[in-house]
């Protein structure tokens, strides 16, 4: 009767280790294999079908249905480019050129991975929607405040920003942490 | 208890741990799977969601600029047909993904080259061999459940009326050999 309690014992004891470390490795923890550039970072294993076990595991949580790095590369990021966590109460200015890619756009979430509500429906900004000036830079909003253009729009509490790259240049895939990525500055809080 | 007993029960307990903890990694890309078909709604049949805006709560960091069309598949009842016109002037791909989550094809819009898509997709084992169906693209499933999943950008907001009536004309569905026969001999 005591030996019957202790081998209990060790099966669920060893059954909670066993699926703990399987949360806090895969489910929760980073995926194996990240870049990054400038505040941005990226996997290029996101949508790739080869690997180990514990690597297509960690693809399947962290990239479900995702596509290869041929069709697009994700990058995502939740700190501006000077290192501060990205606050919705504040706005924040994304320059630069268009990246290397057939088409991009730069897409905020809130903390919890879905879009940020809001009436006017600017969850994103795109090569098709932005606008360029002499120099071929653009220069898109990001705030909780309304703009009647190259607006992103926010709300209150942390968010993340994911950039993706249709179709990029393959450039792109071969040194993903040296992509002249738009950059993002954080402009006044309220 | 000795330090011996102490030693044998603790090292048992990690042999469990290091079993639960393998076999659970194997198997999560199946459970995520599971979970992502099962709330796509009836197999072998199209799905064209609506447009993503902020109630879009199914999948994390879904594209507010992107039309989805989703079709899950099971070919334990034979082959899928899978047809669709690509829209002009825009990004579009098809894609399949097995049971286990891996992307076992992928084709765009330039890759297709203006041509409309006409796909059978066999189960993994059996079924009529590649060479028997003209003019179609024809791929083998790894798993006999899986999904085909649309994916059609909205580029210019101008457009979304006519790109999102492009992509409802696509369609996805158990092959009927017999038509198929049919309409090749005549």
């Amino acid at each position: 009767m005591k030996t019957a309690l202790k081998i209990l014992a060790v099966l669920a004891i060893g059954t909670a280790l066993g699926l703990g470390a399987t949360w806090l490795f895969v489910i929760r923890g980073a995926m194996p294999g990240g870049v990054t550039d400038g505040p941005w970072k990226t996997n290029l294993l996101i949508g790739s079908s080869g690997g180990d076990m514990a690597t297509r595991a960690s693809v399947a949580v962290h990239g479900l249905l995702a596509l290869n790095r041929s069709e697009t590369i994700y990058y995502s990021t939740d700190h501006d480019s000077d290192g501060n966590v990205l606050d919705g109460a504040c706005t924040y200015l994304v320059t630069g050129r268009d990246p290397p890619a057939r088409w991009w756009s730069i897409t905020a979430y809130a903390a919890d991975d879905y879009l940020i509500p809001n009436p006017a429906k600017r969850y994103s900004v795109s090569r098709t929607s932005v606008t360029r000036n002499a120099h071929e830079e653009f220069a898109a909003t990001v705030s909780r405040k309304h703009f009647p253009k190259d607006w992103i729009a926010l709300q209150n509490g942390r968010f993340n920003l994911t950039l993706r790259l249709y179709n990029p240049a393959a450039s792109v895939a071969a040194d993903p942490a040296h992509v002249a990525l738009p950059t993002l500055k954080k402009v006044s809080c309220s | 208890m000795s330090a011996r007993e102490w030693i044998g029960w603790i090292a048992a307990t990690i042999v469990v741990a290091v079993a639960v903890h393998l076999a659970s990694v194997w198997y999560l890309p199946h459970a995520v799977m599971h979970r992502a078909l099962s709330k796509m709604g009836a197999v072998n049949t199209i799905h064209h969601q609506k447009r993503v805006d902020e109630h879009a709560r199914g999948v994390v960091r879904p594209s507010p600029d992107l039309l989805y069309s989703a079709c899950p598949f099971d070919l334990s009842n034979g082959p899928l047909e899978v047809k669709a016109p690509v829209p002009p002037g825009t990004y579009w791909s098809v894609s399949a993904f097995d049971n286990n989550t891996n992307n076992f094809f992928a084709l765009n819009d330039r890759q297709i080259g203006g041509q409309p898509l006409e796909l059978i997709i066999l189960p993994p084992h059996g079924g009529v061999e590649p060479m028997h169906i003209a003019g179609r693209l024809v791929i083998r499933a790894p798993t006999a459940n899986g999904l085909v999943l649309f994916r059609t950008l909205v580029n210019d907001d101008r457009q979304f009326a006519k790109i999102d009536a492009i992509r409802r004309q696509a369609t996805c569905g158990t092959w009927d050999k017999t038509r198929d026969g049919a309409s090749n001999g005549g």
